[in-house]
């Protein structure tokens, strides 16, 4: 009696120690760093890819931002989705209101750990868990591009989510079961332009956050990866973008290459809705990085 | 000979269509037809652009005399209470800014036939303006039909 006394006021406190020790911010430290000198010009790239100004460009007349706005990172954009409306914050380089004043590692503890400077968990709706599978050396170098642009003022209002989901340290849970920043697709090794598409594609590039289906937490079930899912911000589906696709399976690379760079279907309709603004970073790009997605997305396994 | 008669053929062919959508009740349906025809005109010249197709000069003049007699109609077809299909709503709560992106296609189109591109390395500067006014134009009014 005595002891399942004991046991029943130390087993809930176990639990949550136990809870709290799993949910616990992984960062990495200065000494995982490379030794690598940032380049803004080279973090450029990795802007247009990582299609940062999606989401974080200041909104214009409550529209997302179009041509020489995009560099203006006030953020504001809101995704309504089932858990709650996120609110994509201020990365500027403006000192107090935006990221001026984060470190390098901060800020690669951010794209890569999906942990804030104060230690904090960042919700999944910011794709560090593609990011994670980026290249430190750059997002080093996408640190100090950013560094590059205009400082806007302005604080972005805090994410409103619903219980359970407003319980930030909930996240450790989920990283726990959905974070894995390994490569999702095989690709032959060998193939250095499949690699580099798989690269873009799969890290900066986080094409499969909206292309991939989710479980009821949020996880990509990466069994249908790329193969579509529910418009995570209203109507409609993200389509199918595996070789299986009734639409756009049957285009060629070189119609993908062409439609990321033109905004043009092979059937000579224009690019619509969210993908929009992505097609418009990605024509950013070289021509040889947009072969590259081409080639990567002819060759994903097809899901029916 | 034979293009020249292509060309009536199809000079006609839009005359006719806008005749008919003068007298038409559905101008919805008609634009939808109309914008049928103008990406119809521009497959053959995008897969020129694209290295696809072997550069013709006479089909890339015959489908900008298709996109500029539909480019002169097309404004015509939003009329108050015509509501719907792909057309955004923006079309109506700003008519000016959408008569001012019909004017950038307008124009676009005329300064291509005005060029003439008679090689594919003079095509792509040439229509490559009018392709852009279509996406522009698309991005703020037209909306996804479910």
């Amino acid at each position: 009696m005595k002891t399942s006394k004991k046991l029943a006021i130390a087993l809930p406190a176990i639990l949550l120690l136990a809870a709290f020790w799993l949910t616990r911010p992984l960062p990495l430290s200065s000494s995982d760093l490379p030794e690598h000198t940032p380049d803004a010009v080279a973090g450029e790239r990795m802007f247009w890819a990582g299609g940062c100004a999606s989401c974080h460009a200041s909104l214009v007349d409550g529209r997302r931002a179009k041509g020489d706005d995009k560099f203006q990172l006030g953020g504001g954009l809101e995704l309504d989705t089932p858990f709650g409306v996120f609110r994509a914050p201020n990365i500027s380089p403006h000192d107090d209101d935006g990221i001026g004043n984060w470190s390098i590692l901060e800020f690669v503890n951010a794209m890569q750990r999906g942990i804030a400077p104060d230690g904090r968990h960042y919700y999944p709706s910011f794709p560090y868990t593609s990011y994670a599978r980026m290249r430190v050396e750059d997002v080093m170098d996408l640190k100090a591009y950013i560094d590059t642009l205009p400082a806007v003022a302005g604080r972005i209002e805090d994410h409103t989510l619903g219980f359970p989901y407003s319980v930030r340290r909930g996240i450790g849970a989920w990283k726990r079961l959905y974070f894995d920043a390994q490569p999702v697709v095989d690709v032959d090794a060998d193939n250095e332009m499949l690699v580099l598409g798989r690269y873009l594609v799969e890290g900066p590039g986080h094409c499969g956050e909206c292309h991939t289906p989710r479980n009821r937490l949020g996880g990509l079930l990466t069994g249908q990866w790329l193969a579509g899912a529910p418009n995570p911000e209203g109507e409609g589906r993200v389509p199918d973008i595996t070789p299986a696709a009734r639409e756009i399976g049957g285009w060629s690379a070189r119609n993908i290459a062409y439609y990321l760079k033109s905004g043009f279907t092979p059937d000579f309709d224009t690019v619509g809705g969210s993908m929009v603004a992505v097609q418009e970073n990605l024509a950013m790009l070289s021509d040889s990085d947009r072969e590259a997605i081409a080639a990567y997305l002819k060759a994903v396994p097809p899901v029916e | 000979m034979h293009k020249s008669t292509v060309r009536i053929a199809l000079i006609l062919s839009a005359v006719l269509a806008s005749t008919i959508a003068v007298g038409s009740d559905d101008p919805a349906h008609e634009r939808h037809e109309l914008m049928e025809g103008v990406r119809d005109a521009a497959k053959p010249v995008g897969a020129m652009l694209q290295g696809e197709l072997e550069y013709d000069a006479d089909r890339v003049m015959q489908s900008l005399e298709v996109w500029a007699a539909a480019a002169e109609e097309f404004g015509g077809l939003f009329p108050e209470g015509s509501e719907g299909g792909e057309a955004a709503p923006a079309i109506w709560e700003d008519r000016d800014g959408f008569d001012a992106a019909l004017v950038e296609w307008r124009n676009a189109i005329a300064a291509a036939q005005d060029a003439a591109p008679a090689t594919l390395d003079e095509a792509g500067p040439a229509i490559g303006p009018a392709f852009k006014a279509c996406k522009n134009c698309h991005d703020t009014y037209r909306i996804e039909d479910e």
